[in-house]
């Protein structure tokens, strides 16, 4: 194993809750909202069975396979050339996921607050802050998430706190005027958001305590799910049906905020807050594109890797997405399809072959 | 302009390489071509970006081939 450091199950949720919702809840309200309109907090419930299905995958494998990661036991599974190329994809994925992560934090810290500044210098210096976490190891990024996601947690409570004067509940209705179907249509991007979870097959050989694994992911889904959930609702109570226009719904939430018209502006201190949030899930994603491309080329050791993948990240997310329109879109037709194709179809496959050709672990359900 | 972001490139590749060298210095050989590889990667598309700003992607190949799964939607 190259990574010395474990981490505890609260940290693996925590991480993964980050992972995911940290750009979730600033990008899905809108894409989900162009379908749903005002059923849009139904479709993260939806989405939530692609979360839960992806966790209960990745931990039966892992207990096929302990203290191996999905690179690693993609090679045993498969043999060794099919294997290797499954990896590669899989890491390619990865690589893309990775740097369109970058590319959400700067657009987003770009549009909010830094109109002027080039997004190459955003990215940059985050990947940089992020690297020197990366080097630390995954204990460096678990006491970070333990630090740093209760203030986060706070402040989007905070937001709605705030604004409960201004909340109309019958925005909500009616409930599923045309249906299901926009809710499920809507739904799209909360799933590929939510097939991010199999990125916990990089966390889970580093938890000390591996009975306890299944409950925290189940725990981490269901955490992430709530809060999209919430969000959307809040926005829902707060805008109404014009909603469906505005970007960052959350952001736009926040600069509504005026107690006693003293108590105003607070979106500066949501924003400060959220960096903390998109830190930890930069610095998770950075890391398993390290430990991932040093196990897929079996070296000792992944540090003489961080700034280099650091650098190609930044080039992907310069590379991969032409403009914010672009990504905006891309995340409401394409993007999701891609993320369930490699995320769903390949641990299900491992999974099914795994099956078949290994035998039972013995600590198979404790 | 291009020949100013080609120069930025290379210093700071070199910045990265100069940091790690004592790290690289300890390590085995499969690691030492690992990483000039990448970094070879890093030049390559980063000369490339600069040069041909345009230049089709991941992202448009992704487009391109889940695009007939729109109407489905």
């Amino acid at each position: 194993m190259i990574e010395k450091g474990r981490i505890s199950g609260l940290e693996l949720a925590l991480i993964m809750y980050a992972t995911v919702s940290a750009t979730a809840i600033l990008y899905i309200p809108y894409i989900t909202a162009q379908h749903a309109k005002r059923d849009l907090w139904l479709s993260p419930i939806w989405g939530s069975l692609s979360g839960f299905l992806i966790v209960v995958i990745i931990v039966i494998l892992s207990r096929y396979f302990p203290g191996k990661t999905l690179i690693e036991y993609c090679e045993l599974i498969l043999g060794r050339t099919i294997g290797k190329i499954i990896a590669f994809l899989y890491l390619f994925f990865l690589l893309h996921d990775t740097s369109i992560a970058f590319r959400e934090y700067g657009e987003f810290v770009e549009s909010a607050f830094l109109h002027r500044t080039p997004m190459l210098f955003v990215t940059g210096s985050i990947a940089i802050s992020c690297a020197i976490a990366v080097h630390g190891g995954i204990q460096t990024i678990g006491r970070c998430a333990v630090l740093f996601l209760p203030i986060v947690f706070v402040s989007y409570v905070l937001i709605y706190i705030f604004l409960i004067p201004d909340l109309n509940l019958k925005n909500m209705l009616p409930i599923m005027a045309d249906g299901v179907l926009p809710s499920i249509k809507g739904s799209l991007a909360p799933h590929a958001w939510l097939s991010q979870y199999s990125l916990m097959s990089f966390l889970l050989p580093l938890v000390t305590k591996q009975q306890k694994v299944m409950k925290w992911g189940i725990v981490s889904v269901v955490a992430s799910v709530l809060t999209m959930v919430l969000m959307n609702l809040g926005n829902l109570f707060l805008f109404g049906d014009i909603l469906i226009n505005l970007q960052f719904p959350v952001f736009e939430a926040a600069r509504f905020v005026s107690v006693g018209s003293f108590f105003e502006h607070i979106e500066s201190i949501i924003i400060a807050v959220w960096v903390l949030g998109g830190f930890i899930q930069l610095s998770a994603f950075f890391y398993m594109v390290v430990l991932g491309t040093s196990q897929w080329l079996k070296l000792p050791s992944y540090k003489p890797f961080v700034l280099p993948i650091g650098f190609l990240i930044i080039l992907f997310s310069v590379w991969t997405i032409p403009s914010f329109e672009d990504m905006i879109r891309g995340m409401g037709t394409t993007v999701p399809y891609y993320f369930l194709t490699i995320q769903l179809i390949i641990p299900s496959l491992l999974l099914c072959v795994a099956v078949i050709r290994w035998k039972k672990p013995k600590s198979f359900m404790q | 302009m291009k020949v100013l972001g080609i120069l930025g490139i290379i210093v700071i590749l070199l910045f990265i390489f100069l940091i790690q060298r004592p790290g690289l210095k300890r390590s085995g050989k499969r690691e030492k071509i690992a990483f000039f590889s990448i970094m070879m990667v890093n030049g390559v598309l980063a000369v490339l970006l600069v040069i041909f700003p345009e230049m089709p992607g991941p992202g448009q190949m992704i487009d391109f081939l889940y695009k007939s799964f729109k109407p489905f939607w």
